[in-house]
């Protein structure tokens, strides 16, 4: 009885199993820097990502060059190091200009989470570029076709035909991208933000329990990851085709 | 009503259509014949804008339009596409959208109707192709032939001044071909303009008053169905009329 009382202990100094949910609320209390940071991020990469595909896709000159450069630079460097070049690159561009034009300006009244955002949300777009081009080369022709017939502008027919079908098509891949930046914003603490993931590694420097600290936060996200993945699964449902629809009376049509 | 003029149309250094001039009249039913590879779905194309030619222009009730790049006005093409309705060999109706919706749509988005005018046209026209029925089935839901009557009723909502059907049976079953002819002829009879292009020649021979032969992008036949079939003066147009013979009869009798 003694012996596995003592290896109860043991394991106790080992791993503190209780630790990992007692510090989850004080954790928590920075789940809303997170979602924040991912919402707000998301929504810029896929109005931007929108934008970088249409370019491409209509073989705008000049403009589809710079977006391809700017995929390829985009993808092709790490995300710590472009929140690095976000957090301390673009305060200097902005003060120069200020001084520049004579405009009093402190670059460390803004927050951090500005530059985290803004490196996240690029970071983000050079993806959701892709994923979005793909989606709208799978729109037919013939549709872009019959809505220019009908007297229907590009503009009317994107916005009518091509987006709520290229929307559809991308979902599932703009869902994998919008899970990939909750996990990244976990890298925010760069740019002096505190969310939950930093949060963690404050309470660990406290308590130097620090493994309990990322077990926690292990846990902590991936409930975020399936919550999220149940609601783009809603998503997916509400926006399909039915199986099945009911004919329509004649003589009810009538009435109508 | 609607007159083509010098209109040429090149793919690379394949010449489709070779100056063609033609002249349409209010109420016609122009049936266009001819071999695969000819012009002639380039030639309604041309019409609709949806290919733009080298050269060429279109005289819409006294309106000149130009089409080829240089000269287009993006206001005339405009007016050009609003007053042609076009129906696709294979159908392009907007998937994500029921019959209704798809009949609805250009009355909602182009001519800007309110939404009650817009459905009220929209159950009507799917009435007069007998597919009111299914206003609340998807393209999926439907077969070929059912999803062209939609088309067709989606371009007659429009109203447009000439409608012009580009092989609208060629993409069916045999058997659902029947029902989209019946719709056609139909409507023939209602007494709209029409340019169909179509390989069912006998249908073309019922419900046309004139036929045109086009070959290598020449019109050379154009006159009433019985000059054209019965009568035909171009050698390549009586060898193009035997070789179908030649399928459509018996290989032996008794």
């Amino acid at each position: 009885m003694s012996g596995l009382k003592t290896t109860i202990i043991l394991m106790r100094k080992l791993f503190d199993f209780e630790q990992v949910f007692k510090q989850m609320p004080e954790i928590l209390k920075y789940l809303p820097v997170t979602l924040q940071l991912s919402v707000i991020s998301m929504f810029i990469a896929v109005v931007l990502g929108l934008a970088l595909a249409l370019i491409n896709i209509k073989k705008i000159p000049v403009l589809k060059q710079i977006t391809q450069i700017y995929i390829s630079i985009v993808r092709g460097t790490p995300i710590i190091v472009q929140l690095y070049i976000a957090y301390f690159g673009i305060p200097m561009i902005t003060k120069y200009i200020c001084f520049k034009n004579g405009i009093e300006y402190q670059p460390s009244e803004t927050s951090g989470m500005v530059y985290a955002i803004i490196a996240l949300s690029i970071n983000e777009s050079a993806y959701i570029a892709e994923t979005f081009r793909g989606a709208l080369l799978s729109v037919g022709t013939g549709q872009i076709e019959a809505a220019s017939a009908l007297g229907m502008t590009y503009f009317q027919s994107l916005r009518r035909i091509i987006l709520p079908e290229t929307l559809t098509i991308a979902l599932p891949n703009l869902g994998n991208s919008f899970i990939g930046l909750i996990k990244g914003t976990s890298l925010a603490f760069t740019c002096a933000v505190v969310e939950i993931a930093a949060q963690g590694k404050i309470i660990g420097g406290r308590t130097y329990r620090y493994f309990e600290v990322y077990v926690s936060l292990a846990i902590i996200y991936w409930i975020l990851t399936v919550v999220v993945e149940q609601i783009i699964k809603l998503i997916e449902k509400k926006t399909r085709i039915p199986e099945q629809v009911e004919m329509v009376k004649t003589d009810v049509i009538k009435e109508i | 009503m609607l007159e083509v003029k010098n209109l040429s149309k090149q793919f690379q250094d394949n010449v489709v259509l070779k100056d063609i001039n033609l002249s349409i009249n209010q109420g016609d039913v122009v049936g266009i014949i001819g071999p695969s590879g000819t012009g002639k779905s380039t030639l309604l194309r041309c019409i609709n804008h949806l290919e733009i030619p080298e050269q060429g222009k279109i005289i819409l009730n006294g309106k000149t339009i130009a089409l080829s790049k240089k000269e287009q006005k993006r206001k005339d093409i405009q007016e050009l596409r609003e007053s042609t309705g076009m129906v696709f060999q294979r159908f392009n109706l907007f998937e994500k959208k029921t019959a209704l919706e798809n009949v609805m749509e250009g009355l909602l988005v182009v001519q800007k109707k309110k939404k009650e005018e817009a459905r009220r046209i929209a159950v009507e026209e799917l009435e007069r192709v007998g597919m009111a029925s299914w206003m609340n089935h998807y393209p999926k839901h439907l077969s070929g032939g059912q999803q062209q009557r939609v088309a067709i009723a989606r371009a007659l909502a429009m109203k447009p001044q000439i409608l012009l059907l580009d092989e609208p049976t060629s993409a069916l079953d045999p058997e659902l071909v029947g029902e989209v002819l019946e719709t056609i002829k139909k409507v023939a009879a209602e007494g709209f303009t029409m340019m169909l292009v179509s390989h069912e020649m006998n249908f073309v021979r019922h419900v046309a008053n004139r036929v045109i032969f086009l070959d290598k992008g020449r019109i050379v036949e154009d006159g009433t169905p019985k000059e054209v079939f019965e009568h035909p003066k171009n050698e390549r147009t009586r060898e193009f009329f035997a070789k179908m013979n030649m399928m459509s009869q018996p290989e032996y009798i008794i």
